[in-house]
């Protein structure tokens, strides 16, 4: 069976500084993939070049066996792959809801003239859009609903931010999700709040989904598998189990231990 | 007195007296001496005086001290206007007497509008020693009273400075209202006077009375929650949640008040207050007369501009100051498609490729062509954002004005000497002529503006519309969440391109012939003015911008040479006191001002539930 994504020996530089060097990465139908490794380790970079916002300097980015390189991020959303961002990214004079209806987008069709002349096709697309907007928001419960719909996404707090940036990116309708530190800056309880969501959203969404992520009680919680970066290269793959006791992975995170 | 309110009173009134000078020197003060505002009070009285009211009202602003809010008593109010009026006197009148030492002959080498006249204007046609009296005595006063005004309540400061500012409106609209007022056969004379041709003083504290008491009891709100009963809700609103209360009770004590009666069907009511306005809007021309209707087809023409600039700059945040480039492909191909002749030394001559269509059978081809002209300016510059955006499209409106003027296509276009014999824009069956009575080329513009405020409301409304503000917002986002940021932004150029053209084939069949003249960088300049000052991303916003800064220089014809002086001193003043535009946009407004405010809101949401049952983990860092 071919994965869903396969990122094959990719490498990408800026200047003397290799971000990607030759990763091999693969995530399958339904699974849930953790990215772990040290800050620096290319972790944002392998997303960045995922979703056709840096091209590789080597290797191949396949989903579906079909290679999505050269693709502008917005057709690579289009095909299915969907994101949220480090630091948060939301349209912050937006309101909550038109935030979710701009994931839509990729999957409607209104022009201009439909638009104007506001004809029954347009009418019903855009019921539809808000539908399927309210629905990406429904995923968190009242967190995203009710009145706040209405409300600027500005006004919503930290974790209601996160939140909704992932509603949003539910809302482009992907098989893929790529989820970037989606606990960082959250306090426990929402980060453990929020490992449910990501195993709901497999489980009920049928989601795959790739996460970069530092809690390592959400990575233990989450993944099928585990794969561990540094300096660009995968130093293990595995269970959650196998991948942290792997001396290579210690020693990224900790150093090696002095001699003598 | 503090110290540091003390320097800033003298500080305050120097600039005051040298704004008073400045005035004098670029000779506008002369030139208003003929324009009466209230009895024998002209506005050259108001402009010597309004500096220092200005001056008392600023220095006595509340002041953050040590982190703490602080209103002036009106005690400190009253010294601190004074002594600010005093100064702004004294430097005025310093300025005078230097004039009188070196001689007004001497000045008038550096300074041409130094005349005899102004003079006497400055010393209230009075000897040296009582004018200077006068002017010291009349700025220390207005100066007090500027900084008392500003002390006082709200409730009582509104009413008083919207009531004086509408006296100086309603005298220097005269050739509006006066008009009108004839033509509905009104008396008018107790309004004004038929002898000094400004307000009489009776009329004045009409004027003042109504405005006064319309702004203290909420006219303007009242009114708004006629027009748009969906936008102010009703009072009892089912749709509202209970939990909203935290967000929803400001707007809706509001309503409560605007709601006239429960019985009555709101929406039946802002029906009728709508016909009413289209009413006023159909039969202007006839109130106001022909001049006026000249003006009101210029304003139409800065509007389409406008809303179509509106599109590009407000609506999907490219900021374009070539827009008049769009402007001169309207004009001059509504020109070459009707028939209109290239202007020669000999003559006329037909256009290289010239056709004999109707108006309206050119126009949709004229459209085409401009949106086609947005796409191939905009497809260059997709990569530049912001400043650098700025400075290409500033680079092709001139390129598009040297092209229309060159000699290289003056077998196409006319070259300098421009085209003329421009097919005016009959409907079949109608007496038409635009030059001999402006009225018709009224309904004209005013239809073509109802169109375009109508698709740019359906289109702000629209997946269209939502993308343009996504991509406004963040680009790259955008970009990330599917919206194909080339075509949406080629689409703004086009779409805007277009709106713009339907203004430059206006503006040629209205003359009837065209120059390069008219196709100066000024034209975008100004279309940019008229949406900053209306509020970016709004279309009543637009309306009002280009009322504002297109009809009112038209009616005020003594101002006509400080045009562009006012032009600047007003769009710094939005700038600094109301940068999102006089009507705003919703969400522009927010972005300017409101973060703060709803981050309180949400603070204070969440600490209530938080007292209640705590539902909601706090923590997130609030940004």
């Amino acid at each position: 069976m071919t994965p869903l994504l396969e990122v094959a020996g990719v490498s990408k530089h800026f200047g003397g500084l290799y971000a990607l060097n030759a990763l091999d990465l693969h995530v399958d139908e339904g699974e849930i993939v953790s990215v772990i490794g040290p800050n620096g380790a290319g972790k944002s970079t392998v997303f960045n070049v995922i979703t056709g916002l840096y091209a590789p300097d080597a290797g191949d980015v396949r989903f579906r066996g079909e290679s999505i390189l050269g693709r502008l991020p917005s057709q690579v959303t289009k095909l299915g792959i969907a994101r949220t961002f480090q630091n948060v990214k939301l349209f912050p004079n937006m309101t909550v809801l038109e935030n979710a209806m701009v994931g839509q987008h990729c999957r409607s069709r209104t022009g201009v003239l439909g638009a104007i002349l506001r004809t029954p096709k347009t009418k019903a697309e855009e019921a539809r859009i808000r539908e399927r907007a309210q629905e990406a928001l429904a995923f968190f419960g009242s967190r995203l609903s009710g009145y706040r719909q209405d409300q600027s996404a500005n006004t919503l707090s930290y974790a209601n931010r996160r939140r909704l940036e992932m509603a949003r990116a539910m809302a482009t309708e992907p098989s893929l999700l790529l989820l970037d530190e989606p606990t960082a800056g959250m306090n426990p309880r929402e980060t453990l709040e929020l490992r449910d969501h990501i195993k709901r959203m497999r489980d009920e969404r049928g989601l795959t989904i790739l996460v970069i992520e530092h809690d390592m009680r959400v990575v233990k919680g989450v993944s099928d598998r585990v794969v561990a970066l540094d300096y660009g290269q995968r130093i293990a793959q595995g269970t959650y189990e196998e991948v942290a006791n792997d001396e290579h992975v210690i020693e990224a995170y900790l150093g090696t231990k002095a001699v003598g | 007195m503090d110290r540091s309110i003390a320097r800033t009173a003298v500080f305050t009134g120097a600039i005051a007296g040298i704004v008073v000078i400045y005035l004098a020197l670029v000779g506008m003060i002369e030139r208003l001496d003929d324009l009466p505002i209230i009895g024998r009070v002209g506005m050259d009285t108001i402009l010597i005086f309004l500096p220092a009211a200005v001056g008392g009202w600023v220095v006595t602003r509340p002041r953050v001290v040590g982190g703490e809010r602080r209103t002036t008593t009106p005690g400190a109010a009253a010294v601190t206007g004074m002594a600010e009026g005093l100064v702004a006197g004294v430097v005025v009148e310093l300025a005078l007497g230097l004039v009188s030492v070196l001689g007004i002959e001497t000045v008038r080498q550096v300074f041409s509008a130094v005349s005899p006249a102004l003079i006497e204007i400055m010393r209230f046609h009075m000897a040296p020693v009582p004018a200077a009296v006068v002017m010291i005595a009349g700025t220390t006063f207005v100066g007090l009273a500027g900084g008392v005004l500003r002390v006082l309540p709200k409730e009582v400061r509104a009413p008083i400075a919207s009531g004086l500012f509408a006296i100086v409106v309603v005298a220097l609209l005269q050739r509006v209202i006066a008009p009108a007022f004839d033509q509905m056969n009104i008396e008018r004379d107790w309004l004004y006077s038929p002898v000094t041709t400004g307000l009489t003083w009776i009329g004045g504290a009409v004027v003042f009375v109504l405005t006064a008491a319309a702004v203290r009891f909420h006219l303007g709100r009242w009114l708004a929650g006629i027009l748009m009963p969906s936008r102010y809700p009703s009072a009892a609103p089912a749709t509202a949640p209970s939990d909203a209360e935290g967000t929803n009770r400001e707007a809706s004590s509001e309503d409560r008040r605007t709601s006239l009666d429960a019985g009555i069907s709101r929406r039946g009511i802002a029906i009728v207050a709508w016909c009413v306005i289209a009413l006023i809007v159909a039969f202007l021309p006839y109130l106001v007369g022909p001049v006026v209707s000249r003006i009101l087809g210029t304003v139409g023409i800065f509007l389409l501009l406008g809303l179509g600039l509106n599109i590009v700059v407000g609506f999907a945040g490219l900021l374009d100051l070539g827009y008049v480039a769009f402007f001169a492909v309207g004009a001059y191909f509504t020109a070459i498609l009707t028939g209109g002749q290239r202007v020669t030394f000999t003559g006329y001559e037909a256009p290289a490729f010239g056709f004999h269509l109707s108006f309206y059978a050119a126009l949709p081809i004229v459209i085409a062509i401009a949106a086609l002209v947005g796409v191939i300016i905009g497809a260059p510059v997709l990569r530049l954002r912001g400043d650098y955006l700025a400075i290409v499209t500033l680079g092709f409106g001139e390129i598009a004005r040297v092209i229309f003027g060159s000699t290289w296509a003056q077998s196409l276009f006319g070259g300098s000497l421009g085209m003329s014999g421009i097919t005016a824009a009959k409907v079949p069956g109608v007496p038409m002529n635009f030059q001999a009575d402006p009225r018709h080329f009224y309904f004209l513009v005013l239809v073509f503006c109802l169109l375009a405020v109508f698709v740019s409301w359906r289109l702000q409304g629209s997946r269209v519309g939502r993308a343009w503000n996504a991509m406004r917002e963040d680009e790259q986002v955008a970009d990330a969440m599917g919206i194909s940021t080339t075509r949406f932004k080629l689409l703004a150029f086009a779409m805007g391109g277009a709106i713009g053209a339907v203004g430059g084939a206006l503006f040629a069949v209205s003359l009837g012939s065209l120059t390069i003249a008219s196709f100066q960088i000024l034209v975008s300049i100004t279309a940019l003015a008229v949406i900053i000052l209306g509020g970016l991303g709004s279309i009543p916003g637009v309306v009002v911008g280009a009322l504002v800064l297109i009809g009112l220089p038209g009616l005020l014809t003594q101002f006509v040479d400080y045009r562009l002086l006012i032009y600047g001193a007003v769009l710094i003043a939005i700038m600094l006191l109301r940068p999102q535009g006089l009507v705003p946009n919703v969400r522009v407004s927010r972005e300017l001002k409101e973060d703060e405010r709803s981050q309180d809101q949400w603070a204070k949401h969440l600490l209530e539930q938080d007292a209640t049952d705590a539902p909601e983990p706090t923590g997130g860092a609030l940004t």
